[in-house]
């Protein structure tokens, strides 16, 4: 561990000297909490979301493992809006690698079987052409994790997330029936291993007790399409309704506090957003986040 | 027998819809299945046409197929080479005439049993359920004992190989059948057998060798011996077939066409070829045929007077896959490869053992427990070698039911214990979900009212898949369970009076 902190550091050190003149540039004062984007070329805005947020080299440094999670958990199609958009995850992997990143791994414990939930997401694909690692997750990488939370106190979870340097999370805005909607906390589901369905059983607690542990560096929200019923797997057309709407974000509190807006809810109306916020995990007050909308 | 396994390993779902080259296409050669599914069923299977080619063939040119195309014959040779004792002999080659014989005759009467004994499909079941799950058990094992030493270039350089043979000869995951042991200790038997006599299954029990021996009766490629011929029986010594005895007397219909006696006659003697010899022929008494074609018959009744005789006598566990056709229909035709259980993306086809009668022993059910029926999924109807199973385009397949959920209430979470939990109506795969939510008002011990949303199948829309069966998180005896009724394919194990023909919805 100490040899990789030094490697870290020393590249760390190095890529801010390089880019020196870039960040003298950004006021971190003026720079937004949250960036709403709209369009309707989906990679454009997903560019154009994380270049207002401070740019891409503000999150990743050059050598950085990073792990980009999007939601891919069904056997559904990207129109259908159940999985991540496909070209969303494909431009945030594609910019890590102009940032430097030495390796951009793509993974989701799926609900569907994994073959045709990668496939059929079209993400597999799209990850692929940009260079990026997508492989289906291995069991064995599942390591028994202490959280002392509320609701859960150890669970396997993903060892890859916390191994990376930068972990990016690309959920996808729906419906679900139990916490109302599913978004960038609820995505994290995706990195747990063991009987997973248990959590249900008091879901609002076990997502901030996940927060807790999970600290991703940026949060994407991808409301290109959203699923307003039948969530979080869809697959009727009249179900999904298009916004063309990229969220960034690196409070995934404040994030899911404005995803609810897109449905007509508050961040209070979702259970998780309102515990996360009385522990301290993030803000779901928007009023107080610096919120910088751009349409394109 | 490469480009066997080659196929057989391309059996398995990648991802899309549609399969490229399943190991289906050696039944589509094999006459016996086209026979006897042809017998039974009283239909011709569209890609049977390909199984002609071996008929003309081995009318030309004998069993070739024996010798030269058959993966199991391949397999038996090999083993056979293990063997150091002189042959001995067993020399009952009618033995398989007779099971040919049996076994058509049954089939001519409906009941559908060569699949048990045809070659490939012995060995692709063989293969799928036992011998290929053992192979990655003991492959995968290892490697997870390397990967748990935790030494780190040990780990390393196992984890390339395991990459590389995960993305070759290993399956996606662990493929697990019940009955393994018992099919492949069947497999076993026979391959072993080879010790005690070279291709003791292709000599004297392969119905498929006794169908092909009666075709090329009167073929044309011949062995014949020449003056040179000093008697010194290499020939005889290394015929895999069993067919030269004394070294001049040659039976025709055992003949695998393998040359080697042509090959290694030191005289130079022997010589295949379209030359007039005559090559004698196993002989059957016609008291043996009659025995063999009556017991054949009688088999039918004796199979079929159980239970299962009467139409509502129904096992509600033997969830068949989607497409299947009406179960009799289905009987006459599966001839038991295991073809659709190697493709089923969540291992949940499974050989039946006695749950749906005698007659329909390792035929396929779903086990929603091992596996559901992935919703978007169509690969089991596209490996049918005998449209036991439809193919189905997805837009058929998502409306076909196999079977209806059922809330088993004494041990749902929010009915009898008052937790919440959705998680049959999250993973229920219907745009519409089947399965939908009544708010009520329960009570705590200490009397303090809650909300609480409890489940309910809605019977129109839920087809049966037993993803909620598989996903319930009451594990061992879930919650939520499928049973056949209201099966698409069945007119008597419905539910719904509108499937019966009644009216409008309630």
């Amino acid at each position: 561990m100490k040899r990789r902190d030094f490697i870290k550091l020393t590249v760390s050190g190095l890529a801010g000297l390089a880019f020196n003149d870039a960040l003298a540039s950004l006021n971190p004062g003026e720079l937004p909490e949250l960036v709403v984007a709209q369009g309707t070329s989906h990679s454009r805005l997903t560019e154009k979301a994380i270049e207002a947020l401070g740019g891409i080299k503000r999150f990743i440094s050059r050598g950085d493992v990073v792990v980009v999670k999007p939601n891919m958990a069904w056997d559904r199609t990207p129109e259908q809006a159940a999985n991540t958009n496909p070209e969303v995850v494909q431009e945030v992997v594609r910019l890590c690698y102009e940032a430097g990143a030495g390796k951009v791994k793509v993974f989701d414990r799926t609900v569907n079987d994994p073959r045709r939930a990668y496939v059929q997401s079209g993400i597999m694909e799209a990850v692929k052409k940009v260079g990026g690692e997508i492989f289906y997750v291995d069991d064995r990488k599942f390591k028994e994790v202490t959280i002392n939370g509320e609701a859960i106190k150890t669970w396997p979870l993903y060892t890859e997330v916390f191994e990376a340097d930068k972990v990016i999370n690309i959920p996808v805005a729906k419906h679900h029936s139990l916490a109302r909607l599913t978004m960038a906390m609820k995505n994290w589901m995706g990195i747990m291993g063991g009987s997973r369905r248990q959590i249900h059983q008091r879901l609002d607690e076990s997502l901030a007790d996940l927060a807790m542990v999970i600290k991703p560096t940026l949060t994407i929200l991808d409301a290109t399409r959203i699923l307003i019923r039948n969530g979080p797997q869809g697959g009727n057309l009249e179900d999904v309704k298009v916004l063309n709407t990229v969220i960034a974000g690196i409070d995934q509190v404040a994030v899911d506090s404005f995803g609810a807006t897109l449905f007509g809810m508050k961040g209070e109306d979702l259970g998780y957003v309102k515990i996360a916020h009385k522990r301290g995990l993030g803000n779901m007050d928007l009023s107080r986040v610096k919120i910088k909308r751009i349409r394109l | 027998m490469l480009l066997f396994f080659y196929l057989f390993l391309q059996t398995e779902p990648k991802g899309l819809d549609e399969l490229g080259y399943p190991v289906k296409v050696f039944l589509d050669f094999d006459p016996l299945i086209f026979l006897s599914t042809l017998l039974s069923s009283r239909t011709i299977v569209k890609l049977f046409y390909l199984s002609l080619l071996t008929i003309v063939l081995t009318m030309i040119l004998g069993r070739v197929f024996c010798g030269w195309v058959c993966p199991f014959g391949t397999l038996n040779n090999i083993v056979s080479l293990l063997r150091k004792k002189e042959p001995y002999r067993f020399k009952r080659f009618r033995l398989k005439y007779l099971i040919l014989i049996f076994l058509l005759s049954a089939s001519l009467f409906t009941l559908q049993l060569s699949g048990l004994l045809d070659p490939i499909s012995l060995f692709i079941r063989s293969l799928t359920i036992s011998i290929y799950p053992a192979f990655n058990y003991s492959l995968r094992s290892l490697f997870d004992f390397l990967y748990d030493t935790d030494i780190k270039i040990l780990k390393d350089i196992s984890e390339t190989f395991y990459e590389v043979l995960k993305k070759s000869i290993l399956s996606f995951e662990q493929p697990i059948y019940r009955q393994g042991l018992f099919i492949g200790g069947v497999f076993i038997l026979i391959i072993g057998i080879n010790l005690y006599e070279r291709r003791f299954w292709c000599r004297y029990l392969c119905p498929l060798g006794a169908l092909l021996g009666l075709l090329s009766r009167y073929s044309i490629l011949k062995r014949s011996v020449s003056e040179g011929c000093n008697s010194c029986g290499v020939c005889e010594r290394n015929c895999p077939s069993g067919a030269i005895n004394k070294t001049r007397d040659w039976l025709k219909t055992e003949c695998f066409q393998c040359f080697n006696c042509d090959d290694l006659c030191p005289q130079k003697a022997v010589k295949s070829g379209f030359k007039e010899q005559r090559g004698l022929q196993v002989d059957l008494t016609r008291r043996q045929v009659i025995t063999y074609i009556s017991a054949g018959i009688l088999s039918v009744p004796l199979v079929r007077s159980n239970p299962f005789l009467k139409e509502e006598f129904l096992n509600p566990r033997v969830i068949r896959p989607p497409g299947s056709i009406a179960e009799k229909e289905f009987l006459k035709r599966c001839v038991r490869c295991g073809e659709c259980m190697k493709v089923c993306i969540t291992n949940g086809l499974q050989p039946a053992f006695l749950e749906a009668g005698l007659e329909a022993l390792w035929t396929p059910v779903l086990v929603p427990k091992m596996g559901y029926c992935e919703y978007r999924c169509t690969l089991c109807g596209q490996v049918c070698p005998t449209g036991a199973i439809r193919r189905l385009s997805l837009q058929e397949k998502v409306r076909i039911k196999i079977g209806l959920a059922m809330i088993d209430r004494g041990r749902c979470l929010p009915y009898a214990h008052g937790r919440p939990c959705i998680v049959c109506e999250e993973v229920c795969p219907t745009p519409k979900k089947a399965i939908w939510f009544e708010r009520v008002l329960i009570k705590d011990r200490n009397g303090k009212e809650r909300e609480i949303q409890q489940p309910h199948v809605d019977l129109e829309l839920c087809i049966g898949c037993g993803i909620c069966e598989a996903k319930c998180p009451v594990v061992d005896r879930p919650a939520i369970y499928v049973t056949s009724i209201g099966e698409s394919r069945s007119k008597v194990n419905r539910l719904l009076l509108e499937e019966y023909g009644g009216g409008g919805r309630i």
